[in-house]
């Protein structure tokens, strides 16, 4: 018997857990060459803004001990080129997909999010409330338990669509920020985004990458999102979307076990364009081999 | 012929051999063979775990048939770095994941046009593709290779074209090969001899060093001559979905990022800000 692998995410109802996270799966449509994109839970897409945007200067990535620092700095082509050329394409393909947006005020969050609403195709609007590298990139209102309150908040004001509001690490308490989103209508929380961090040259005594800092992902961050996640699922009602280092079934196994719903795959994506398509047919294998019909089964189930 | 679509391929190492000090020549079997214009790339790995977590782009030095329907594809490459020294490191049946191929390589389509194709370092990996087509087409060309001494310059054996092949200028920084000098400055000096109608009819594909690329593209630019500069950076996804790799290139009045493993590596160079 296949396993059931569908997931709740509020009102919204996702074939199976595995997402790709924002601005490491560029807009879905990059991926179809590779493998049928509708088979995936849902695309996230890179993080949209009002305007189109130019991102940081180069260089924008480093290498460093199994992860990588990016400053790419949100640059996309704007809301609009998305909803004409990229979402059609996006439903011919038959994919599920969500928008990742940001603003540099929360007046442009609610402009992008209106702008989104209208479009039937569109499963969620994921709000980043957490770029570490553009200066209004979100970080502000993520920070604070009142800037999530105030941001989510007015974004639900603005749309009707499930709302996904997804949170910084770079943060002491990151269950308390989970908590006012959850209190001011976000229908799920995804975390982490990137961990904050920096590499320099110690011959040429500059920093590597142009923006100085940068998000830290991948494997390194693992064991951190993990922790987060753990946390986030204790204290919050609605569901969670966990994120960062997820390489294999078996990491994306871990974040389902201590209570995530749903997960995200990023750098994973560069080194191996199959890796969610991988990710999803190892979960489906472990279930059968564990004889767990349901993947409802295995969530959440951390022994103590 | 035109490009395969891109793909994810399990290859698996056939050989594996050094060059000289230091360059490497690999050959990898492949589950289907693929097409490639010259210029294009993949992205490669093969070394165990998670670091270095990043695959790394290598210029597709050939590619043909294997036996049982089975593709092959090779590259040249030079240990600079840790992701290098550990693909030195692998050996035959060893399994090597591959991307490819990627990019947008050299426009050889214009007929009547004559190219002197550029390499300065292992940036002969790159263009030697393009040789070997313009060989294949019969078309008029030169090249002129440059290192900064004897063993870094490719082996004599390794040069495209069979009897169909252009001239070969090689030169060393030291002279202990070829002759003496840069590269960049052989080149510009053949340069200042030309007519103006010889400048117009003249295409120079280039891989090398940035202050190389930068010196030729002038000179080039100066006399009215094209030119076609295959760049270089630091790359996470090597397909076009991170934007990591952008490099700044004039749009009108304007500049603007464009990714150098999607609307690159090769570009016009009179578009790139050096
Ligand atoms: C499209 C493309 C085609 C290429 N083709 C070839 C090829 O055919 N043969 C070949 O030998 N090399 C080629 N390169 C360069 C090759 O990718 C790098 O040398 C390699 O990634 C270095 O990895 P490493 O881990 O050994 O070195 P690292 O430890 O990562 O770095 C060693 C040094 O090299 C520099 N470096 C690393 N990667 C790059 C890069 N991509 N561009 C510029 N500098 C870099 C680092 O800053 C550092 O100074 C190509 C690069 C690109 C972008
Ligand atoms: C190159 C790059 C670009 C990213 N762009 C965005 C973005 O636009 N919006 C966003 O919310 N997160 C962005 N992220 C964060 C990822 O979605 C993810 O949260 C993070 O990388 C951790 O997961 P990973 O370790 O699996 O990559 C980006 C990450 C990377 C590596
Ligand atoms: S390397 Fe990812 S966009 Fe070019």
């Amino acid at each position: 018997m296949t396993p059931d692998l569908a997931v709740s995410l509020g009102s919204l109802r996702l074939k199976n857990p595995v997402m790709s996270a924002s601005g490491t799966f560029g807009y879905g449509l990059e991926f179809a060459p590779f493998y049928d994109i509708s088979r995936l839970g849902a695309i996230v897409v890179k993080g949209l803004s009002l305007a189109p945007a130019q991102g940081n200067p180069p260089g924008r990535i480093v290498e460093t001990a199994s992860g990588m620092l990016n400053a790419i700095g949100l640059q996309n082509i704007g809301v609009e080129r998305f909803l004409a050329d990229v979402a059609p394409r996006l439903s011919d393909a038959g994919a599920t997909f969500a928008a990742n947006i940001y603003g540099r005020t929360i007046e442009e969050y609610e402009a992008v999010a209106e702008r989104l609403s209208g479009l039937a195709s569109l499963a969620a609007i994921e709000v980043n409330a957490s770029c570490p590298n553009v200066k209004e990139g979100g970080m502000a209102f993520g920070a604070t338990p009142e800037g999530i309150s105030l941001l989510t908040g007015r974004v639900r004001r603005a749309t009707g669509k499930p709302l996904w509001v997804k949170l910084s690490p770079n943060v002491a308490d990151i269950a308390s920020i989970a908590a006012a989103a959850e209190d001011s209508g976000a229908d799920a929380v995804s975390l982490i985004n990137t961990i904050v961090g920096m590499a320099v040259d110690h011959r040429t005594r500059r920093a590597r990458l142009a923006n100085v800092t940068g998000g830290l992902s991948g494997p390194a961050i693992k064991p951190v999102a993990l922790r987060m996640v753990w946390e986030v699922c204790r204290r919050v009602k609605i569901p969670v979307i966990g994120i960062g280092g997820i390489q294999t079934a078996s990491d994306a196994l871990e974040f389902l076990l201590v209570g995530a719903q749903a997960v995200q795959v990023g750098t994973a994506n560069f080194r191996n364009p199959m890796a969610c398509v991988e990710i999803l047919e190892g979960i489906e294998a472990f279930l059968r081999e564990e004889r767990l019909h349901d993947i409802g089964d295995y969530r959440g189930k951390l022994l103590p | 012929m035109s490009p395969s679509r891109m793909r994810f391929a399990a290859g698996r190492i056939v050989r594996n051999e050094g060059h000289g000090e230091i360059f490497y020549r690999l050959e990898a079997s492949l589950p289907e063979p693929v097409e490639f214009d010259p210029g294009q790339f993949a992205m490669v790995s093969g070394w165990p775990g998670n670091d270095p977590l990043l695959p790394r782009p290598l210029a597709i030095f050939r590619a043909g048939q294997g036996t049982k329907g089975k593709g092959t594809v090779e590259f040249v490459y030079k240990v600079v770095g840790r992701g290098t020294a550990l693909l030195s490191g692998l050996h035959p049946g060893d399994p090597l994941s591959l991307t490819l191929p990627l990019g947008r390589g050299f426009d050889l389509g214009k007929d009547g046009r004559r190219y002197w194709l550029v390499g300065g370092g292992v940036g002969f990996a790159t263009v030697f593709p393009a040789a070997a087509m313009l060989a294949r087409r019969r078309a008029e060309y030169e090249m002129f290779l440059g290192s900064r001494t004897r063993d870094q310059l490719p082996p004599k054996e390794w040069t495209p074209g069979g009897s169909a092949a252009g001239r070969v200028h090689r030169c060393t920084e030291d002279g202990t090969a070829g002759s003496f000098g840069r590269v960049t400055d052989i080149v510009k000096e053949r340069m200042a001899v030309l007519t103006e109608a010889e400048a117009s009819r003249l295409t120079i594909l280039a891989c090398g060093p940035r202050e190389m690329l930068k010196e030729i593209a002038r000179a080039a630019a100066s006399l009215g001559a094209g030119m076609q500069a295959a760049l270089e950076n630091h790359m996470a996804c090597g397909f076009g979905v991170c934007w990591g790799c952008v490099v700044a290139l004039r749009e009108g009045e304007k500049t603007g990022y464009r990714r150098v493993c999607r609307e690159g590596p090769v570009f016009d160079a009179r578009e790139v800000v050096w």
